[in-house]
């Protein structure tokens, strides 16, 4: 951006059909320019299928409930397939209902759909460890901690359960430690950290 | 009396003129070059690439051959603008998270001054920016301008937060196969403690074994293929 009145013009074309855009000579095009006309042909296609008054994307608020609800739907029949022990079909709802969160289009508020995959990824995690699924259940309770760090508890607690299982002791220190800074003095949590360091001095003390 | 005698005071004269013109070429010198400086200081931000595009579009030119300049629908320049904005909100978040950075160090001196030259300008430049895709939002959907910053703002939230669920999801596969082989590495491990502690216990009875849970876990149930599954179980 050198100054505001100038600009590069870009050699440009446009698909009559699709009326995707194109660089108009494909032979010679940078990499980060092919990414972001994909980038920008995929909001395009999200564009049209809005539904609203005007073209153009509605203020973040207030949200369309229908996905919401369905998501929630997803979420607690999920839960209730757990509660009856059925994992495994705990675990397809619990994909539903992310792929319903994720799918949400990308102008629609990036916190809403951190609380409601974090929530799913936990409970995935969750029905995963039941099954003995330790490293789905490691990947998943990781993810939700990248979702939503804070007040997160149970989701640390299954991450550093996770690697606790699978032997990998130093990392579910670290991740351990690290959901205390997050989360305060939570009791599991410590006493988790205590098993924790109970295994390394075993396992220091056998080696 | 007002017999100036020139040529006494030719020396001092030129003397003067020599001074004054050293100094004038001096300044004019250093100014231009200082300008000169400035004006080509590297730009804080590389070409804002989503806006090349944008204006791109509207300035489509007719393809080799045809005399007509190619149609490019609004919903793409909606679109365009809209990534544009994006962009810009990326550029502010890193503006407002050097900027304290900056300036503390420009205090102690640890930076040059150009550095914070530069900044500046972007700022300014910035500021421009957001106003001018402001106008173009209102000209394209009128009341868009007020509403295309909150937009754009959530979509680079969005785009941050599925990259890094994108990261991790990425080393579900590796992390399966890193458990797969461990799991049989420990099996094998523990079907030969298990030999091991048959032998030991055929030929004598155990008595060092005590202080280790597994072995004598192992010697109370001689099944081998139980084995791995209780020590899963227990935990």
């Amino acid at each position: 951006m050198s100054d505001q009145d100038h600009f590069t013009l870009i050699p440009l074309a446009i698909d009559p059909e699709s009326t995707a855009i194109c660089p108009a000579h494909p032979s010679h095009v940078s990499r980060a320019l092919q990414a972001e006309l994909e980038a920008l042909n995929n909001l395009h296609t999200a564009l049209k299928a809005l539904d609203a008054p005007l073209p153009v994307p509605p203020p973040p608020m207030p949200v369309n409930p229908k996905r919401s609800g369905q998501i929630t739907k997803a979420r607690e029949a999920g839960n209730g397939e757990y509660r009856k022990q059925k994992y495994d079909g705990a675990i397809k709802l619990y994909n539903l209902g992310l792929s319903l969160a994720l799918a949400r289009p990308p102008w629609e508020p990036s916190q809403l759909v951190r609380e409601e995959v974090h929530a799913l990824y936990s409970n995935r995690a969750q029905a995963h460890m039941q099954m003995g699924n330790w490293p789905d259940a490691a990947v998943d309770a990781e993810a939700s901690v990248a979702a939503k760090s804070q007040g997160n508890a149970k989701a640390w607690f299954r991450r550093g359960k996770c690697l606790l299982e699978m032997g990998r002791l130093q990392e579910a220190k670290g991740a351990v430690a690290k959901a205390l800074e997050f989360e305060g003095e939570e009791k599991e949590l410590a006493e988790l950290l205590r098993e924790i360091d109970a295994r390394i001095a075993k396992e220091g003390a056998s080696a | 009396m007002f017999d100036i005698n020139w040529r006494g005071l030719l020396l001092p004269l030129a003397y003067l003129a020599v001074l004054t013109g050293t100094f004038v070429t001096f300044s004019t010198v250093y100014r231009r070059r200082k300008a000169f400086q400035s004006a080509n200081l590297a730009p804080w931000f590389g070409p804002h690439l989503q806006r090349n595009i944008y204006l791109s579009l509207l300035h489509m030119e007719p393809e080799e051959g045809s005399e007509k300049t190619p149609k490019v629908p609004d919903s793409v320049v909606r679109a365009a603008l809209l990534r544009r904005a994006v962009e810009d909100i990326n550029r502010i978040i890193q503006i407002r998270t050097a900027k304290a950075a900056c300036s503390s160090l420009l205090q102690r001196g640890s930076v040059g001054d150009d550095l914070w030259q530069r900044f500046q300008r972007a700022e300014k430049e910035m500021e421009d920016e957001l106003r001018d895709v402001v106008m173009e939002a209102n000209a394209l959907v009128p009341g868009w301008g007020q509403i295309i910053f909150q937009s754009a703002n959530e979509i680079a939230a969005n785009k941050v937060l599925r990259d890094r669920l994108e990261e991790i999801e990425a080393q579900r596969e590796s992390e399966k196969e890193w458990w797969e082989k461990r799991r049989a590495a420990i099996r094998t491990e523990f079907m030969k403690e298990l030999d091991n502690e048959s032998e030991k216990s055929s030929t004598r009875p155990s008595t060092s074994s005590a202080d280790e849970p597994v072995l004598v876990d192992g010697s109370s149930t001689p099944s081998t293929p139980s084995g791995p599954k209780q020590r899963k179980g227990k935990k």
